[in-house]
């Protein structure tokens, strides 16, 4: 149970990482997010 | 909005686009490699292996969960003792699932009953720990070609068990450690029915000790060239005589072992919690591997396999550290060779001090045969 | 030279050039740092070593982004400018008292979680304004929140750095309470005690109020404090009765938190302050990743026993130097588990609680360090200092002080056992 709840905030996570990479203007600031953005959603995919 | 503005816009979306998309490849392939962790190793039994069940027989809430893992029987049918092999409670300590696969993989059992379960904590085998930079697989050569095994983990995947919590409570000592303990198989036991995932396979473990009331059990782990503890076998008190008996004998054979009695105060571990809730003698062995060292230098399949590292060899020369390793490194056939010679002299010490219930077993290979001809002599 | 060397040294390079010339974050520094450091291995582009290494703080980041999110609303509800608020208006008279009292705060969440960043995310953002407002300068109220938050990871009950050593060395996490009290409050009081009176000068109280944010306790009463009474109950009860509480974890703790602050104060938008969250926490997550992938490739290539090696191997007469360097491993955790361990046994005939303990504190310090500098990074964040190394170089003195004590604990650490046991009754 208590996975799936870590699950779901992982997700809520990545997707306010995911409108921030897209609202970011400048270009290395996107790419901070984007390394952010790849563990949270392997995650949430139960890949790793 | 002017035109100036859209454009503006528009370019920091295709950069984002771009850069996800490069992080998206990027995602693609490690994901490639992760998911391969978890296709099952390939074991060859004997032709004494007289029948296999699954850990989830002594523990039903386990089925089907990746904590589930194969149980071999090796039944000589001469009433005799029961002892338990346990590989891979630390699926990042190659020689201690090696060596109860070459075990698994020559076995015959002429009096008594050995039963292997060669992936305590399968988990363990499907994710590889950050910042260690391991090889998630290293090969060996067969007789029948190469085979490929999984290094996994010291803990269970954190997909199995997560979040981790900052302080592990060990139950029902309640002893403390670090978090990232809460998912280490030799920290977990007795574990219990309607713990954590690791707690679950602990319990279900101590139930199959129970079950199939197991006279002797072996846990076969390594430890890193800097840990005290190595070379060593680790024996609860009621295990002393047998322990100290079989360190003598290897003695004379040319192979040193210290003898490390099972501290009363840390909890969890299989020398100590098995000894004390079951009828079972434990015994747990380390042999020396340098991946799992602090000092070791470039992190690669040799490492696993040759076992040299050069910076061991200048720690050893300067005298830095007091390690156990030989100059000329600590090949996984010396450490295999160690953990089954191991395995050996103490059923046979048992055998002079049980004679009632006797365990005897054949067809295993020598220290110096394992030495001489390589481990995959000994692998189909 | 050897080629560990040349690796480490290529990736440092790298990371200055992204970080000075290029003006990338420095956590994007570090994965290129990482990336430089495999190809110059040999070892290619290894993508799957580079996520891995991404991984290995990912429990560190949802903690800062939930604590951050959590902060964000007490901030929105009104509750954190009306505690901040009290808190100067109660004690600005005694302000040697005010400055402790605030650096024990500041402490807490690091005590109760063995997580430096909490301080800093949490109550370090709580008295921020305060000491601002109070005319203390950006980069010293900076350095302050920032050393606090160091003193807080070491202090007890819990301290992640002594926990990962004795999982090194099995040693059970038992009798460091008094060690770590002796190698953490001592400090934190001497600090806040300089920058009381070097930093500090008289300020007109009227004044500083204005310039704080309102407090909205007549409108919204005591159900304001509710989410933090809630999220700090939680984490208290969680260490000391683990066994009566179910554990949810600190970054589900803070979401709780979060969750609580509808309708106990102003309104907010839970998406709005989670964006400005995010946006806020970003540098320090990038880092946290960066420095992830930049410890893979120094294992996988050879260079992280390359370090162990050289600072074990420094003549007898210089092996207290070695306690010196962990702090330049520049993360806590790496450093406890790199050099920490095999300082144990280095050590060994000396009493290894208390060693162990002054270990805990020398490797926190590696959280201010560079390349990441992640303390500084959050604490520059915190108070609007971009070149977060300005706030490195204000805590010198402070860390230089720390480093100091920390030796002597080593050096003297039968005689601090004896001491303990004497005045404890207990043995060490």
């Amino acid at each position: 149970m208590l996975f799936w709840v870590y699950v779901v905030v992982a997700a809520y996570l990545a997707v306010v990482v995911g409108i921030e990479l897209f609202s970011e203007r400048a270009w290395k600031k996107q790419i901070a997010y984007a390394m952010i953005l790849v563990p949270l959603i392997l995650r949430v995919l139960l890949i790793k | 909005m002017t035109l100036k503005q859209e454009g503006r816009s528009y370019r920091h979306i295709v950069t984002a686009v771009i850069i996800v998309a490069i992080f998206a490849i990027g995602a693609a392939l490690a994901s490639v490699d992760f998911l391969a962790m978890h296709r099952p190793d390939v074991i060859h039994p004997s032709a004494g292996l007289t029948g296999t069940g699954m850990l989830s027989d002594y523990f039903e809430e386990i089925k089907g969960t990746p904590g589930d893992t194969k149980l071999y029987f090796y039944d000589s049918g001469v009433p005799g003792a029961t002892v338990l092999l346990l590989g891979g409670t630390h699926p990042n300590e190659p020689s201690g699932f090696i060596a109860p696969v070459v075990i698994t993989e020559n076995l015959q059992v002429s009096a008594g009953r050995v039963l292997i379960l060669l992936q305590a904590c399968a988990s363990g085998f499907t994710c590889t720990d950050p910042f260690e930079g391991c090889p998630q697989s290293y090969t060996l050569q067969g007789k029948s070609g190469p085979r490929k095994f999984r290094f996994g983990s010291r803990v269970s995947n954190p997909l199995d068990q997560w979040p981790d919590p900052l302080v592990y409570l060990h139950y029902p000592s309640g002893q403390q450690l670090s978090g990232f303990e809460t998912r280490n198989l030799n920290r977990s036991y007795p574990g219990r029915p309607d713990g954590t995932f690791t707690e679950k396979v602990g319990h279900a473990i101590m139930q199959l000790i129970e079950a199939e009331h197991v006279d002797v059990a072996f846990d076969l782990h390594e430890a890193a060239p800097e840990i005290p503890i190595i070379n060593a076998i680790v024996y609860h008190e009621k295990s002393e005589d047998v322990a100290l008996g079989a360190v003598l004998e290897l003695e004379m054979e040319g192979l040193h072992y210290s003898p490390e009695l099972s501290p009363v105060n840390f909890r969890g571990l299989s020398h100590r919690e098995w000894g004390d809730r079951t009828g079972a003698m434990p015994f747990l062995m380390e042999t020396s591997n340098p991946i799992q060292g602090r000092l070791r230098g470039r992190t690669n399949e040799d490492l696993i396999v040759k076992g040299v590292s050069e910076r061991y060899k200048q720690a050893l020369e300067s005298g830095a550290l007091r390690i156990e390793y030989l100059p000329e490194g600590e090949p996984l056939e010396r450490r295999v060779g160690r953990h089954i010679a191991g395995f050996k002299t103490i059923l046979s010490v048992y055998n002079d001090a049980h004679p009632e219930n006797p365990i005897v077993i054949e067809n295993l290979p020598s220290y110096d045969e394992l030495m001489a001809n390589g481990i995959g002599h000994y692998l189909q | 030279m050897s080629l560990e060397l040349i690796i480490l040294l290529a990736m440092l390079a790298t990371f200055a050039l992204g970080v000075f010339v290029l003006k990338v974050p420095a956590g994007v520094s570090l994965m290129a740092a990482a990336i430089v450091g495999a190809l110059v291995g040999g070892e290619g582009l290894p993508v799957r070593h580079l996520v891995e290494g991404g991984f290995g703080f990912l429990e560190a980041i949802l903690i800062i982004a939930s604590a951050m999110i959590f902060m964000k609303v007490m901030d929105a509800t009104g509750a954190l400018g009306t505690i901040n608020y009290a808190l100067i208006k109660t004690l600005y008279r005694w302000p040697t008292l005010l400055l402790i009292v605030i650096v024990v705060f500041v402490m807490f969440p690091g005590m109760l979680t063995g997580l430096s960043s909490a301080c800093i995310l949490t109550t370090g953002a709580l008295v921020i304004p305060g000491l601002l407002a109070m005319g203390m300068p950006r980069l010293a109220v900076g350095s302050l929140i920032a050393m606090a938050a160091v003193f807080g990871e070491v202090a007890p009950p819990i301290c992640i750095p002594v926990m990962i050593i004795g999982g090194g060395v099995d040693m059970p996490y038992i009798g460091f309470a008094k060690p770590l009290f002796l190698a953490s409050f001592p400090l934190a009081i001497a600090t806040a005690v300089y920058y009381r009176y070097r930093y500090l000068g008289t300020f007109d109280i009227t004044t500083v109020l204005s310039r704080l944010k309102p407090p909205v306790y007549d409108k919204h009463g005591l159900k304001l404090f509710i989410p933090l009474v809630v999220v700090v109950g939680y984490l208290i009860v969680e260490q000391v009765l683990p066994e009566y509480v179910p554990h949810l974890g600190v970054p589900l703790a803070f979401m709780i938190g979060a969750l609580l602050g509808f309708g106990t104060g102003e309104k907010f938008s839970f998406l709005k302050v989670s964006r400005s969250a995010i946006r806020d926490a970003m540098p320090v997550m990038a880092i946290l990743v960066g420095v992830g992938m930049f410890l893979q490739i120094m294992t996988l290539t050879g260079v992280r026993g390359f370090l162990a090696i050289s600072a074990l191997e420094l003549p007898q007469q210089l092996k207290y130097l070695t306690v010196l360097i962990m702090p330049f491993l520049g993360s806590a955790y790496a450093s406890a588990s790199v050099i920490g361990v095999p300082l144990v046994f280095v050590f060994i005939g000396k009493n290894e609680i208390v060693v162990t303990a002054a270990l805990a504190l020398m490797a926190a310090m590696g959280d201010l360090m560079p390349p990441p500098s992640l303390l500084c990074a959050y604490a520059g964040q915190m108070v609007g200092e971009k070149n977060h190394f300005k706030i490195l170089r204000q805590s010198i003195l402070p860390i230089v002080a720390a480093l100091v004590v920390g030796l002597a604990i080593v050096i003297y650490a039968e005689e601090i056992a004896h001491l303990i046991s004497a005045v404890s009754g207990s043995s060490y």
